[in-house]
């Protein structure tokens, strides 16, 4: 497919008087991982939400795969390709793994290939020994892989993960990393990954987008982002800039 | 012509005390997110409570809330220790279910010990009325809905100009920094709740100045209370008493020029008609 | 569980619920008892649909149940159709009264809250245009033609014939959950219950899958007040009763949600225990046992939020853990 497979433009939410996202343009290209960073409650959040229809903005359009998608409902876009984590795993409190999963294999399979995705997707996930664990008596760690696997069950093309990192211990970082890379290799995904955790992101970032009170502020690769004057500042304060 | 102009009147001052019962349950779901279903058969239970202790003492109805404010204050706080309390942490299905037992509960109650016919205050000490015109304004009437606008008034002020009330509201933003800065949420709550469950108290004694009061009426008090909630928004006290105007006079209007029996069916469409008007913001996301 | 297992349990408690008859025919006090016990339990069950499972709060069974016994007991009245055709009616008639109140309602995440203010106050509405209705409704009470058995006109002289009817009806209604249980409307559901956000990212349409639900409740309810008015003999707005919607919510709620036999269960236990209640001291002080059926609620809502029928789950693997650990302790 030729150009970039999303196109933010303009794109800017309020809610009230509060800008939470002030017009902010940027593409992402297919097969690309951008990481999305930015001090607590520069929008990104916000903005994925967006991208996923649970807020319409006020003013821009998203287009992914030459579509607009702006104000469209969450499962209609999910449809169309792109899913999500939550930076707290809304977990499904009445479910177990396996029927947290299948509700997003419902959505490209129908009763009878159901089954066969959820084995695979648990499969992927390593997640065997805690199919039929309620998802109420999960760790963080295995929570968030849920947060995944089912947003991963639903064979999206963009992936956006909210704060995937935030919480986990050394290795289950590792782990994460390296599933995502797998899952990119393997099954052409985009991702586009909000992280706090900078290990995660300059090692897994081809690009990233920096954000500060709603404004992108940067666009760059990991090397030229470190250096960035703006994006210092946005976290340390004016003074750290020499 | 003046039966359109009576009637308006007549709803808006009835508008007034609705107002001030919609405003003990903004208290409550504008603060603390709490679905009370019960408000309305706290009214019922003040009304009730203002027959007792005006027919013990031989108190006139307007006089009551001296008595019955604090000992409503005293119920709600004792309502939301014991009940309200545990069901915080839960999904919202726990508190309603809670308060609907609650509802029967109160109900149950009311019929045990004061039986199911209506029971009345012998007529208030402010009798007459006042004809301007073709309208005739009956003084109690006129005087339950003055005080109704000084009891919302001194809330009003009570959130806007005092540290304590303040301190609440900040609460309702943001819970973990009002913690930070001293404020001890379980109080805000309680507090919070028995405010506005006693303000149901000055209402009753208002109503009972004019009205009756039987085990049933908490459905129709509640109705409305959330019906002007509805309409107002969360947050604003004087748009109260402006969407309370506007649901007095719609029902007066209904039950005069329509059907007396239409009264509760105005309320629902007025309802109706808000949520599906403007159903974003109060009502949910986006 | 085993399903092999549950199974065998289901089918014998439906035997005995086909024999319970035998015991209690001379007594028509406690025929309509069980009746009304099954009675409850299609109603809790058929609520389970849309308030266990999608979560979403409906205090409306009264209006669905009164849709239905309108429509059927009028057309039998005026027209003498057989309720058995009337039922059908009257469940397509609470259907798209469904509809148009759950089509606007759902368009957007309302909070549960206000679904549960309009589905209550909808009871009500319905119970008043009724009242002043007075070409169908009105305040006079509308007999159904009488016959000592009649199967053309769902009349009988002893409430059994009716129990079985329910009994029926309560088994679909309990397939019907079953059913969706397995199948992706159940899955969905439920996931809609837990958290709509985090479900419509996956893929979810809530808007379609509720009112699926709210649809498939609400005709199962209409049919169900066609009975109803064969039952009682008469049609009355008070058919539009807000006490047998919280009652049906409650029930439904303390049963445990989204678990099918859950509100059943509960139907079972709550209403024998209030209709017991009733009897040894509802005569002396009127409401006491309301009272105490309220403080019931409360409690079981505080302290076991899950459900009764998580309660059940919970004692019996408890009891299944004490009999294994003395059973290995035998063996060693």
């Amino acid at each position: 497919m030729k150009g970039p497979i999303l196109q933010v433009r303009g794109v800017t939410k309020k809610f009230g008087s509060l800008i939470a996202v002030n017009d902010v343009s940027f593409d992402i290209e297919d097969g690309e991982v951008v990481g999305l960073i930015g001090p607590n409650g520069a929008g990104k959040t916000t903005l994925f939400d967006t991208l996923t229809g649970i807020n319409t903005p006020e003013g821009g359009r998203v287009i992914f795969r030459e579509q607009d998608i702006t104000g469209m409902y969450p499962h209609r876009i999910c449809k169309l390709g792109i899913s999500r984590t939550f930076q707290v795993t809304r977990a499904f409190t009445s479910m177990t793994v396996e029927e947290a999963i299948r509700v997003g294999a419902y959505n490209r399979y129908g009763e009878r290939e159901v089954d066969s995705k959820v084995d695979e997707i648990i499969e992927f996930f390593n997640m065997k020994n805690i199919r039929r664990t309620a998802c109420s008596d999960l760790g963080l760690a295995p929570l968030k892989r849920v947060g995944l696997a089912r947003a991963m069950a639903t064979e999206p093309t963009l992936l956006l993960l909210d704060e995937a990192g935030a919480g986990l211990n050394a290795t289950e970082m590792a782990e994460l990393m390296y599933m995502l890379t797998t899952l990119r290799k393997e099954r052409n995904i985009t991702l586009c990954i909000v992280e706090h955790v900078m290990q995660m992101v300059m090692g897994l970032c081809e690009r990233i987008i920096v954000l500060d009170y709603g404004v992108l502020i940067a666009e760059g690769t990991p090397g030229e982002i470190s250096e960035n004057a703006k994006v210092i500042e946005a976290y340390l304060g004016k003074r750290s800039v020499k | 012509m003046s039966t359109v102009i009576q009637n308006l009147l007549n709803g808006a001052m009835m508008g007034f005390i609705y107002a001030l019962i919609a405003l003990g349950l903004s208290i409550i779901f504008g603060v603390m997110n709490i679905v009370n279903f019960a408000h309305g058969d706290f009214v019922m239970l003040s009304m009730y409570f203002t027959f007792w202790v005006g027919s013990l003492w031989s108190i006139d109805a307007f006089a009551t809330p001296v008595i019955t404010f604090p000992l409503l204050f005293l119920f709600g706080i004792l309502v939301y220790f014991l009940i309200i309390e545990g069901t915080l942490r839960q999904k919202y299905v726990t508190q309603i279910a809670v308060t609907v037992g609650l509802l029967t509960l109160l109900r149950a109650l009311a019929q045990i010990v004061w039986k199911a016919q209506p029971r009345a205050l012998p007529y208030s000490l402010i009798q007459g009325s006042l004809d301007i015109g073709p309208v005739t304004i009956l003084l109690s009437r006129l005087v339950s809905a003055g005080v109704s606008l000084v009891a919302i008034l001194l809330v009003y002020l009570f959130f806007t100009k005092t540290w304590q009330g303040r301190a609440i509201r900040a609460a309702s933003d943001d819970l973990d920094a009002a913690s930070l800065m001293g404020v001890n949420y379980r109080w805000v709550y309680a507090f919070s709740f028995g405010l506005g469950s006693a303000l149901t108290a000055i209402a009753g004694g208002l109503l009972m100045s004019f009205q009756q009061v039987d085990p049933t009426m908490g459905l129709r008090f509640g109705l409305l209370s959330w019906c002007i909630l509805a309409l107002t928004g969360l947050g604003s006290i004087p748009g109260l008493l402006i969407s309370g105007v506007i649901v007095g006079s719609a029902e007066s209007l209904a039950m005069s020029l329509w059907d007396p029996r239409a009264r509760s069916l105005i309320i629902y469409l007025i309802f109706v008609l808000v949520l599906w008007l403007r159903p974003r913001g109060l009502f949910g996301r986006k | 569980m085993k399903d092999a297992q549950k199974r065998l349990i289901s089918i014998g408690f439906l035997v005995v619920a086909l024999l319970l008859p035998l015991l209690f025919r001379k007594n028509a006090y406690s025929m309509i008892l069980l009746t009304t016990i099954v009675l409850y339990g299609v109603l809790t069950t058929a609520w389970n649909i849309i308030g266990g499972m999608a979560g979403q709060l409906d205090l409306a069974a009264g209006a669905y149940l009164g849709l239905g016994a309108f429509t059927s007991g009028t057309l039998l009245i005026r027209w003498n159709i057989t309720p058995w055709v009337g039922m059908i009616a009257g469940g397509l008639v609470a259907t798209l009264f469904a509809i148009a109140v759950g089509f606007p309602l759902f368009r957007f995440h309302i909070r549960e809250v206000w679904y549960a203010l309009s589905s209550a106050a909808l009871v009500e509405v319905l119970r008043v245009v009724f009242l002043m209705w007075e070409e169908i409704g009105g305040p006079v009470e509308r007999f159904l033609p009488f016959h000592t058995f009649s199967l053309y006109h769902l009349r009988f002289a002893s409430y059994i014939p009716y129990y079985y009817i329910m009994l029926g009806l309560l088994v679909i209604a309990l397939l019907v959950n079953r059913r969706i249980r397995r199948t992706r409307l159940g899955y969905y559901l439920l996931s809609l219950g837990d958290d709509e956000d985090a479900a419509e990212v996956l893929g979810v349409n809530a808007r379609a899958y509720k009112l699926r639900a709210l649809v498939i409740y609400a005709f199962i309810v209409g049919i169900t007040g066609s009975i109803y008015a064969c039952l009682y003999g008469f049609i009355h707005p008070m058919v539009f009763s807000s006490p047998i919607s919280l009652e049906v919510a409650i029930l439904g709620i303390v049963g445990g949600m989204g678990i099918p036999f859950g509100p059943l269960l509960a139907s079972v236990i709550l209403v024998s225990a209030r209709e017991f209640l009733r009897a040894s001291i509802g005569g002396q002080l009127e409401s006491l046992y309301l009272a105490i059926y309220a403080v019931v609620l409360i409690v079981i809502a505080l302290f076991k939020p899950r459900g009764l029928a998580v309660l059940i789950q919970d004692v019996y693997a408890r009891i299944r853990a004490v009999l294994s650990s003395a059973e290995g302790r035998t063996n060693l």
